[in-house]
């Protein structure tokens, strides 16, 4: 996924076709952010600590799981998955980060691993008074109290589409194309989805297009390729180097700056 | 004293026992305990399956008309896409349609006005709702008052028209419109703007906050993707740097207020080049802006203007956009007038004043002939609050006692009058309300184009054949009324015409600067300013009933229970306030306590930019009793052309 970051104006779009889409648990006041059951959260960030009045600038930056490879794109191990003591998060075929929620235990080692925050606990159990029980999803079961959930690109949709097109006669999975939620909700296409392996992909090309302008959340790491690539080499394979495969496309230094892993 | 033998230990004990144990079970408490451990183990809702289609629809909320798709599993709605541009208009839609608290059925005050909860309230059949509002409305009209009926709209549209259409034919001139881009330009322009941003190639925004939820934010969304390709510039005034200041080619940092004065700037620059609009009188006035005046009182440079000027003049179709704001929108018919002037020297084709027909006069009875000699047409709705008088009143999904400055007067009022609320929530309004009238979400209205996706939720029914039935069972007003149902209404409606030319009221100008100027001296009693910020899905409080939307509110904003205001660092620093610091905030209007403190150089200096939307004393248990309110005390001063009040910039002082 790529997220243009110039052409996001922060409506939050794409946190409610995700919370719609995802049966995200209804609390009457959802305010304290670390015990908010959210998989995309729109987060306000500003340059005023290093800038000030008039130099300022704001910028939205929509966050959910990045849906990271690990150091071994044959076996990816990604930081959350090689600490579940159940396997209930796992990397599946398609490349993204699985998790189940009726097989999690709750022990949040994985929301402590996870390097971005992504992860949420359902410190209580998820309510859906009266008749918001009939908007939920069929596709997406309701997490029961105690266990992690977290984006999984709206998978569910993928296996939609990809039955629906097996049942019409098409044999190759890989021509299954499908939209998360929150892309397909973007008005103003700042989101792109799509096939990172495949290089004709509207994603892949934009990706080769634009890479000035892009940069992963862990980009110290990816600037060290042009600076020293033996050290980038090192760096890549450390243990819980995260790899995500969520890119942000800015034509702002301070955003990239201010995102930087340090 | 007896001793205690070994067998007298041991009945006390054994007594102690069973009296414990007794008291345990009949307390009920292993049975919650089981019922926890149920919970606990394995209790897990499974959303019901069935059958899964996809109605194609046209989203009718704003001229747009999106199309939309919506998921149904069985005869449930999970899901809504939109096959263009989504909009938090429709993203909420499947809340609000399933929200808890929605309303169900006609209902009856029983209780105490005021009130919120629903027992103050009891369901009654439509029939007797209506019987029991025409009965009150036809006394009045009988006894030859019915000037003393009153509307209020909140959307410009055929619903609110047919409101109007039954207040005047009950004799009353009073029908109003909550303060709204439409009908703040309507009423200092005599027309809504209609722009064409796509094809213009400078657009100068005075504090329209145009991606932030403004106008119609599908167009808008739209629009930005079309100037990104076509390399539009953006040029947005403002005091805060907000996404669009953000999103902007270039950014006026102004003073607080002061977006009237850099547009008489900018004119008197045009003026120079031989540009002219709105007769010799406003260009007098123009005349007196000229460039180190207006620099020194918006705190921007003269060059700073004379750019602007320059670009805007020179571009080909520029556009110069007036209504402070994303969704709240607030701006002075002084500035409505001098943006269109601009727009007008500039000679832009990206604006242009349209008119809407909805349904004409209708047939006055001798009663209402009567009465409407004796009511008032006041200019606005602030100004009916403060001086209009009413004895029934019918709100059309509105919300003023939340909204308006003068909603506390409102509510007095309300308290006094018989009120009708119609409502899908109950709103702070529809807490005076006598009978409420649940309407539908344009998921389940039908239009012109066919019939609604999705059944009327149990007992309620579009606004418009509320309206068409009560208007039935009115003395003298049926003749008016000749339609079956809304969608009968629909088939016959009339478009949009061009307005005609504008009234360029010069003293309503020369009145309003003296006003910015006023305030614009520094004040030891109230040394700061104030001015709302909006999040898009939150807006003017319409978004803060949906739980969802509760989801994405960022924590600088509203954190666990507490609203936060933004404060420049530098005046924080002068007025001994600290990051999460709690203060009270006070105007000559009145005081607010308990907001946190949040200290950014976003906002201008002196200034405080505080969150609309927050603070509702009802609409439902998501939005009730969080934050605090501000319309009570922002700036009271009703426009004289617009009536209703400038609330956008207010003197405050902090403690």
């Amino acid at each position: 996924m790529a997220i243009d970051l110039d052409l996001c104006t922060g409506c939050g779009d794409c946190a409610l076709a995700c919370a719609q889409e995802n049966n995200m648990p209804v609390f009457e006041d959802d305010s304290d952010l670390p015990k908010r059951v959210q998989f995309l959260d729109l987060m306000k960030v500003s340059n005023d600590r290093d800038a000030a009045y008039p130099d300022v600038e704001v910028c939205y930056i929509p966050k959910m799981c990045q849906q990271c490879e690990g150091n071994d794109p044959k076996n990816p191990k990604p930081p959350c998955v090689s600490v579940c003591p159940v396997v209930a998060t796992d990397v599946g075929d398609d490349g993204i980060v699985s998790q189940i929620w009726s097989r999690c235990i709750g022990c949040r080692y994985c929301q402590a691993s996870c390097p971005y925050e992504a992860r949420a606990f359902n410190w209580w159990k998820p309510r859906y008074e009266g008749d918001f029980k009939k908007s939920l999803n069929p596709d997406v079961s309701v997490a029961s109290r105690g266990t992690v959930v977290k984006c999984q690109f709206c998978s569910h949709i993928w296996k939609r589409e990809r039955d629906r097109a097996v049942a019409g006669g098409e044999l190759d999975i890989n021509a299954v194309t499908y939209t998360p939620a929150c892309v397909a909700a973007c008005p103003t296409r700042a989101m792109v989805f799509g096939d990172l392996d495949d290089p004709g992909s509207e994603l892949s090309r934009l990706l080769s297009r634009e890479k000035k302008r892009t940069f992963r959340l862990i980009h110290t790491i990816d600037e060290m390729k042009e600076k020293d690539e033996k050290k980038w080499k090192a760096m890549m394979q450390a243990k819980n180097y995260p790899n995500p495969k969520v890119y942000y496309l800015t034509s702002k230094a301070w955003i990239k700056e201010m995102m930087k892993f340090k | 004293m007896k001793k205690i033998d070994r067998k007298d230990f041991l009945k006390i004990g054994g007594g102690a026992i069973v009296g414990g144990l007794s008291g345990y079970v009949f307390s009920g408490a292993p049975f919650l305990g089981m019922q926890w451990l149920i919970e606990w183990t394995q209790d897990q809702y499974v959303p019901a399956g069935g059958k899964e289609e996809y109605l194609k629809t046209i989203c009718e909320a704003c001229r747009e008309k999106c199309e939309m798709s919506i998921r149904m599993i069985g005869d449930r709605a999970v899901k809504i896409e939109t096959s263009n541009s989504g909009c938090p208009f429709s993203q909420n839609a499947l809340q609000l349609l399933y929200h808890p608290e929605r309303i169900d059925a006609p209902l009856k005050r029983v209780g105490r006005k005021g009130t919120v909860k629903f027992s103050a309230f009891e369901k009654v059949s439509w029939d007797e709702a209506l019987g029991a509002v025409s009965k009150n409305m036809n006394k009045l009209i009988g006894e030859k008052r019915g000037h003393l009926i009153a509307g209020i709209s909140k959307h410009d549209n055929l619903a609110s028209a047919l409101l109007d259409r039954l207040v005047k034919a009950c004799g009353s001139t009073a029908a109003y419109y909550e303060p709204s881009l439409n009908s703040l330009s309507q009423a200092a322009l005599g027309g809504s703007v209609e722009y064409d941003f796509n094809n213009a190639d400078c657009i100068l925004s005075f504090g329209a906050r145009l991606l932030e939820g403004w106008g119609v934010p599908c167009s808008m969304n739209k629009a930005f993707i079309e100037w990104k390709k076509k390399g539009t510039r953006l040029i947005q005034a403002d005091a805060v740097r907000t996404r669009t200041a953000s999103l902007a080619d270039q950014w006026l940092p102004i003073k607080p207020g002061t977006e009237l004065i850099l547009a008489m700037g900018i004119a008197n620059r045009l003026s120079k080049r031989g540009r002219a609009a709105g007769g010799a009188e406003w260009m007098a006035v123009v005349e007196k802006y000229a460039p180190d005046k207006v620099a020194a009182l918006t705190g921007l440079s003269v060059k700073q203007i004379e750019e602007v000027a320059e670009t805007f003049s020179r571009a080909r179709n520029p556009v110069a956009v007036a209504g402070r704001g994303g969704k709240g929108v607030s701006s002075s018919s002084a500035e409505f007038l001098a943006v269109h002037a601009l727009n007008t020297m500039a000679g832009s084709q990206a604006a242009v004043l349209k008119k809407g027909q909805w349904l004409g006069e209708p047939v006055l009875s001798a009663n209402a002939a009567a009465s409407i000699k004796e009511s008032k047409k006041l200019a606005g709705l602030d100004d009916f609050i403060k001086n209009g008088n009413f004895e029934i009143i019918i709100i059309n999904e509105a919300d003023p006692v939340y909204k308006s400055a003068y909603g506390a007067e409102l509510a007095e009022k309300m308290d006094r009058a018989f009120v009708v609320s119609i409502t899908p929530l109950l709103n702070d309004t529809a807490m005076y309300a006598d009978y409420m009238f649940p309407s539908l979400t344009f998921l389940e209205n039908d239009t012109s184009a066919g019939r609604a996706p999705l059944k009327p939720y149990l007992k309620s029914a579009h606004a418009g054949d509320c309206l068409i039935s009560l208007a039935q069972k009115v003395d003298g007003v049926k003749a008016s009324f000749p339609w079956a149902s809304y969608v009968d209404l629909i088939k016959t409606s009339g478009a949009s015409v061009g307005a005609g030319g504008v009234n360029y009221n010069a003293r309503v100008l020369i009145d309003q600067l003296a006003l910015i100027e006023k305030n614009l001296k520094p004040s030891d009693e109230f040394p700061l300013s104030m001015i709302p910020v909006e999040l898009t899905f939150v807006g003017d409080g319409d978004g803060m009933a949906f739980p969802y939307a509760l989801k994405t509110i960022d924590q600088k904003t509203f954190s666990q229970g507490k609203l936060c205001v933004e404060i420049n660092r530098k005046t924080a620093g002068q007025h001994g306030v600290s990051e999460g610091e709690r203060i009270d905030i006070a105007s000559s209007w009145g005081e607010i306590g308990s907001v946190r403190t949040h200290l950014t150089d976003t906002v201008a200096p002196d200034t405080i930019a505080i969150p609309l939307g927050f603070g509702h004393m009802a609409y439902t248990k998501y939005a009730k009793n969080k934050g605090v309110n501000p319309k009570g005390i922002m700036a009271h001063d009703i426009d004289p052309l617009t009536g209703t009040a400038n609330w956008w910039h207010t003197r405050v002082k902090i403690s």
